[in-house]
């Protein structure tokens, strides 16, 4: 089925990716187009839909004059801090799983893992009040926490520090080095591949964050970008040139990001999904 | 696994006392423990309490106990969502999974610039679905680019978003613009891990095409293919975004995905402990779709 028909399946995958990659083009064209134009040159369907006719930034320029620029600030700022704290909380719970020895460990691990697997949109409405009543709405801090703890993250890092070899650890031992100086002097330089996929797992979790922002920060001073594109949406007079301008953006930076760091995110998919 | 007695190499309560390393393991574990018990046990439980001690928002129906389980039972909306939450997952499971395999096929052999075919799928994952929902979302209005596509092979206008028989299939493409790709990298990664001896073997027993596919390639791909399986269960139970931007649940109630009653109930109409309920039933439907997961992983992590 497969070897038999190179270009079946070469015009399958190009298909695919045509498909998959024309909605964005085409919101960037939108975006690099005067605002009014974005609906007009739909019928009959030309060259002109998916390339401007008259190219101009206006729609950036207003977005970063706008409210949108203070989402794009808060979004950048919440999902740095996620990354930098949920690496030292993922990092030191899967040390702590993966090397240190004590009775429980594999209940614990077991706990932590199930819970963790529990989808956090699934418990997001009542912990927004438990938020709440901690007068965490509408703050940083509300926004940044729920994101830290990430049970993927943790099996991924585990699962590297499990492939360390011991006899490390018990000559930095022997040299007077603590389990502190273990975990950051010979595990963490050794993981570096680890830690940018677990990175990018929490990175990817918090920029994509939609229904915990929406509950947790209905303040436009703390609207992320998720949730600013999508008050484009139920505007009553949409400007759909900046609509589309936020939405590009949104997509470009952690679209570069990927494209970056593509193999270990690929790498820490089939970590922590198909592969042991 | 061996879950809690380690036996006699295992270290011992007192052992571990007395040298201190539960204290460090403690140490180590503190953060990630506070998260787990802060952002996952104890909403879990509060959703939990609160669906037993707090009254149901309609009369008729007892206070404490089962009352707001029984009221959500009996009311229509909270089915209605049920029953499109599932009819969801029965469509959009396999036409994303069918999707994911057959592109992930068609990339396990060489092909021309093969690395940039499989980028180009895996970007949308980049995407947030409030992107994602915005931009597909004008692409489907009933003036939008998708029918003046369709009206140049000669179709006429289709409702999409508009329409209670298309409303639903438009948020299935929508959510598999982004799904497709996901799944892919995962299937593609579980077919580089078939031994090529296996199709050897089968070569020379005279297999054709779609026995090979048949009798190597799916039975070595069973544990991958399960996992996305039940990894994108958990995923499409939880879709938000793109309801609530789109379609708010309509027309008439023909996209009201569970995640989307949820909030409806709990932040539009006010009524807290239905929503509780309700977030206790979805938290236990994904707990056994979890649980499978779970089992898998470990039966990994053992062979």
């Amino acid at each position: 089925m497969k070897a038999n028909s190179p270009w079946l399946r070469f015009t399958f995958v190009v298909a695919c990716c045509i498909v998959v990659m024309l909605p964005l083009w085409w919101a960037a064209a939108s975006a690099l187009r005067p605002s009014d134009e974005v609906f007009r040159y739909l019928s009959p369907i030309s060259i002109w839909t998916l390339i401007p006719r008259e190219w101009t930034l206006s729609n950036f320029i207003a977005l970063s004059q706008g409210p949108f620029a203070r989402a794009m600030i808060n979004s950048a700022l919440v999902t740095t801090l996620t990354v930098v704290i949920g690496l030292v909380v993922c990092a030191t719970a899967a040390f702590a799983l993966a090397v240190l020895e004590y009775p429980g460990r594999s209940v614990i691990f077991a706990i932590m893992v199930v819970s963790f697997l529990i989808p956090f949109d699934s418990i997001a409405v009542p912990l927004s009040e438990l938020f709440r009543s901690l007068e965490l709405q509408n703050s940083y801090a509300g926004l940044i926490l729920p994101g830290i703890g990430n049970g993927l993250a943790v099996f991924m890092l585990r699962q590297f520090f499990m492939a360390i070899p011991k006899e490390l650890s018990e000559a930095a031992k022997i040299d007077g080095l603590g389990w502190g100086g273990i975990f950051l002097r010979i595990y963490l330089p050794l993981s570096r591949p680890a830690l940018i996929g677990a990175g990018l797992i929490l990175f990817v979790f918090q920029w994509q964050a939609y229904l915990w922002p929406l509950l947790i920060a209905p303040n436009p001073d703390y609207h992320v970008a998720s949730v600013a594109i999508a008050s484009f949406a139920g505007q009553y007079d949409v400007d759909y040139g900046q609509m589309f301008g936020g939405a590009v953006v949104t997509a470009l930076l952690p679209m570069a990001i990927l494209l970056i760091f593509q193999r270990y995110f690929i790498a820490s998919l089939a970590s922590s999904g198909s592969k042991e | 696994m061996a879950v809690v007695g380690r036996g006699r190499n295992g270290p011992r309560w007192g052992d571990a006392l007395r040298s201190g390393s539960l204290g460090t393991a403690l140490l180590f574990l503190a953060p990630a423990l506070v998260a787990v018990v802060i952002l996952r046990i104890w909403p879990a439980g509060l959703a939990l309490w609160q669906s037993l001690h707090e009254p149901a928002a309609a009369p008729g129906f007892a206070n404490l106990g089962f009352g707001n389980y029984t009221y959500l039972l009996s009311d229509p909306v909270f089915i209605e969502s049920l029953t499109t939450t599932f009819l969801f997952l029965i469509i959009v499971n396999p036409v994303q999974i069918g999707l994911a395999l057959l592109l992930a096929l068609a990339m396990d052999k060489a092909l021309p610039a093969a690395g940039l075919w499989r980028t180009l799928m895996l970007l949308p994952v980049a995407v947030p679905q409030s992107v994602s929902a915005i931009i597909l979302g004008v692409a489907f209005r009933p003036d939008g680019p998708v029918n003046a596509l369709l009206a140049t092979i000669g179709i006429p206008p289709q409702g999409f978003m508009t329409s209670t028989n298309q409303a639903l299939i438009t948020i299935i493409m929508i959510v598999s613009w982004v799904g497709v790709g996901y799944w892919m990298t995962f299937l593609l990664a579980g077919l580089r891990d078939i031994p090529p001896i296996l199709y050897e073997a089968a070569e020379i027993d005279g297999a054709n095409g779609w026995q090979r596919f048949w009798h190597v390639t799916l039975p070595q791909l069973r544990r991958t293919l399960t996992f996305v399986l039940v990894a994108n269960t958990v995923a499409n139970f939880l879709v938000f975004a793109p309801v609530q931007i789109l379609t708010k649940g309509g027309p008439q109630g023909s996209t009201n995905l569970i995640m989307n009653e949820i909030y409806t109930r709990g932040f539009l109409s006010g009524d807290m402990s239905g929503a509780a309920a309700a977030t206790v039933i979805l938290v236990a439907l994904v707990i056994v779709v979890v649980g499978i997961q779970f089992r898998m992983m470990t039966e990994r992590a053992k062979s």
